[in-house]
């Protein structure tokens, strides 16, 4: 039993940097360039980067925290919060499970997946068009007899 | 594809947004290697496309490779490709039996002609007329041949559809083969595993809905997007391997500090699947990160390598000594990396 204890905390590698970190800062600084420069929205994929905890932290540390965090409820929960850098967003999506399911760097203004969707808003319309055709409920007719 | 709505407003209607098919495609593209840009056109793809028409066949098989297509998920995200395919015939998932159930085989191949695809798990045996599996009176090599011929593609999942597995193996008793032998020109998709990796599974069919097209494909049939990189590339322990650091044995004191278990017959450095950065159970781990050596069981003939403790043949010192040179030049581990993932795609097409 105590084997397996100490296999356990052996085998979880304690958080170290590979230097990482700065490898994807520096990705950064360019696409918020190209951001600047041309308008061009770019993106990093952290699950695609052998990225340890601790260059995660290290990253996270080193971008800060900024004005903006947003958390989305669609099919499961995913957070958007801008970093201490205006144009950087450090994405989360999540699984119905809470599991991690894509975790990226967005260099954009606005995230897209916060911008309706043009046939979300015509579904929409098209609900307030059957809500605006139903006959008025008791309250109004009360107040307007 | 089947059904007149497309996916979009299929799933409008009940009530899902665009945001969620972006959300899906963000972590498909993910889970594909694809660059997070191409998440919108992708989810733009997905939206316009129909439901697609799936007929699966099961043969020589352990219904392994179904259970981890439907058992390792979590609702909502990832179960959203359930909603993308019409699933018109599986023997384990389906409700009708019998004739019926037949019946709704040829139904959806009539109606989908040129258009379904055909997934199949277990290998087929061919010898003595192909007698040792039959279903509905008929041989597995009757009803594949049947399938197949007005498919879009056919996809073999797991490694006894993908390359013959465990009945496959010596001594073969009832002559089993791949899908692969069987399929003439058929578009054949491999996705290899015992069992294969779900998001392997429903990746592949969610890019061929968003892009109305088969993903890049290696020498072996299988998707680049899971199988471009060996389970040692990106492997955790990897560091160890650089290092020259081994476990010998199982619990000795290497074992214990979590270090390589290439000594212990690790076949990760031949072994191409996603199983090292996806894991299984939810992303919770996989073999390697319980103390195991992999299989390679998505590779051919795994069962008959000689051996799942018998080491690899190449001599790990020198491999240690040349990640050590490698080191002092200057290569440092990221660079290291990046460089292997950047040549291990190639390095595929390679593997014997």
């Amino acid at each position: 039993m105590s084997n397996l204890i100490d296999r356990r905390s052996t085998t979880d590698m304690a958080p170290y940097t590979t230097g990482l970190a700065n490898a994807v800062l520096r990705e950064i600084s360019e696409l918020l360039d190209r951001l600047v420069t041309t308008g061009e929205a770019g993106s990093i994929d952290l699950h695609s980067l052998p990225m340890t905890d601790g260059d995660r932290e290290q990253l996270k540390e080193k971008l800060g925290t900024g004005e903006v965090s947003v958390k989305l409820d669609v099919a499961g929960s995913s957070t958007l919060d801008e970093t201490g850098i205006a144009g950087v967003w450090w994405v989360r999506h999540e699984g119905g499970d809470g599991r991690l399911a894509a975790e990226i760097i967005e260099i954009t203004h606005v995230p897209a997946i916060l911008l309706s969707h043009r046939d979300d808003m015509i579904a929409g319309l098209n609900r307030l068009d059957e809500l605006l055709d139903a006959p008025a409920d008791m309250d109004t007719e009360d107040m307007t007899g | 594809m089947s059904g007149k709505l497309t996916l979009g407003e299929h799933m409008s209607q009940r009530g899902v947004s665009r945001r969620a098919f972006m959300k899906y495609c963000s972590y498909l593209a993910s889970t594909m290697a694809l660059s997070p840009a191409m998440a919108p056109a992708m989810a733009q793809g997905l939206a316009a496309a129909r439901r697609q028409a799936v007929i699966w066949l099961s043969f020589q098989e352990c219904t392994g490779c179904t259970e981890s297509l439907t058992r390792s998920y979590s609702p909502t995200l990832e179960d959203l490709i359930f909603d993308f395919i019409s699933l018109d015939y599986h023997h384990t998932l389906q409700a009708v039996s019998g004739f019926a159930a037949e019946e709704a085989r040829e139904a959806s191949m009539e109606e989908n002609k040129g258009k379904y695809i055909v997934i199949v798990d277990g290998s087929v045996p061919t010898r003595d007329g192909g007698v040792y599996s039959m279903i509905a009176g008929r041989t597995n090599l009757d009803i594949l041949a049947e399938t197949i011929e007005n498919a879009f593609a056919v996809v073999a999942v797991g490694t006894c559809a993908a390359f013959g597995g465990l009945p496959y193996a010596k001594p073969n008793p009832t002559g089993a083969v791949p899908i692969s032998d069987l399929v003439g020109s058929k578009p054949l998709i491999n996705i290899p595993g015992c069992p294969p990796v779900p998001e392997a599974m429903t990746g592949t069919l969610a890019h061929i809905l968003a892009f109305g097209e088969l993903p890049a494909l290696d020498d072996k049939h299988r998707p680049l997007a899971f199988f471009g990189e060996s389970i040692h590339d990106r492997c955790y322990r990897r560091p160890f391997y650089e290092r020259g650091l081994f476990a010998k044995s199982f619990d000795d004191e290497g074992a214990r500090k979590g270090y390589c278990l290439y000594e212990v017959g690790c076949k990760g450095p031949i072994a191409y699947n996603t199983c090292a950065t996806t894991k299984w159970n939810g992303g919770v781990s996989f073999p390697i990160q319980s103390g195991h050596g992999c299989f390679a069981c998505g590779s051919p003939n795994f069962w008959d390598q000689g051996g799942f403790y018998k080491s690899l043949p190449s001599k790990t010192t020198s491999i240690g000594k040349m990640a050590a040179a490698a080191a002092v030049t200057g290569a440092a581990l990221g660079a290291g990396a990046a460089f292997v993932a950047s040549n291990s795609k190639k390095q595929a097409a390679k593997e014997t």
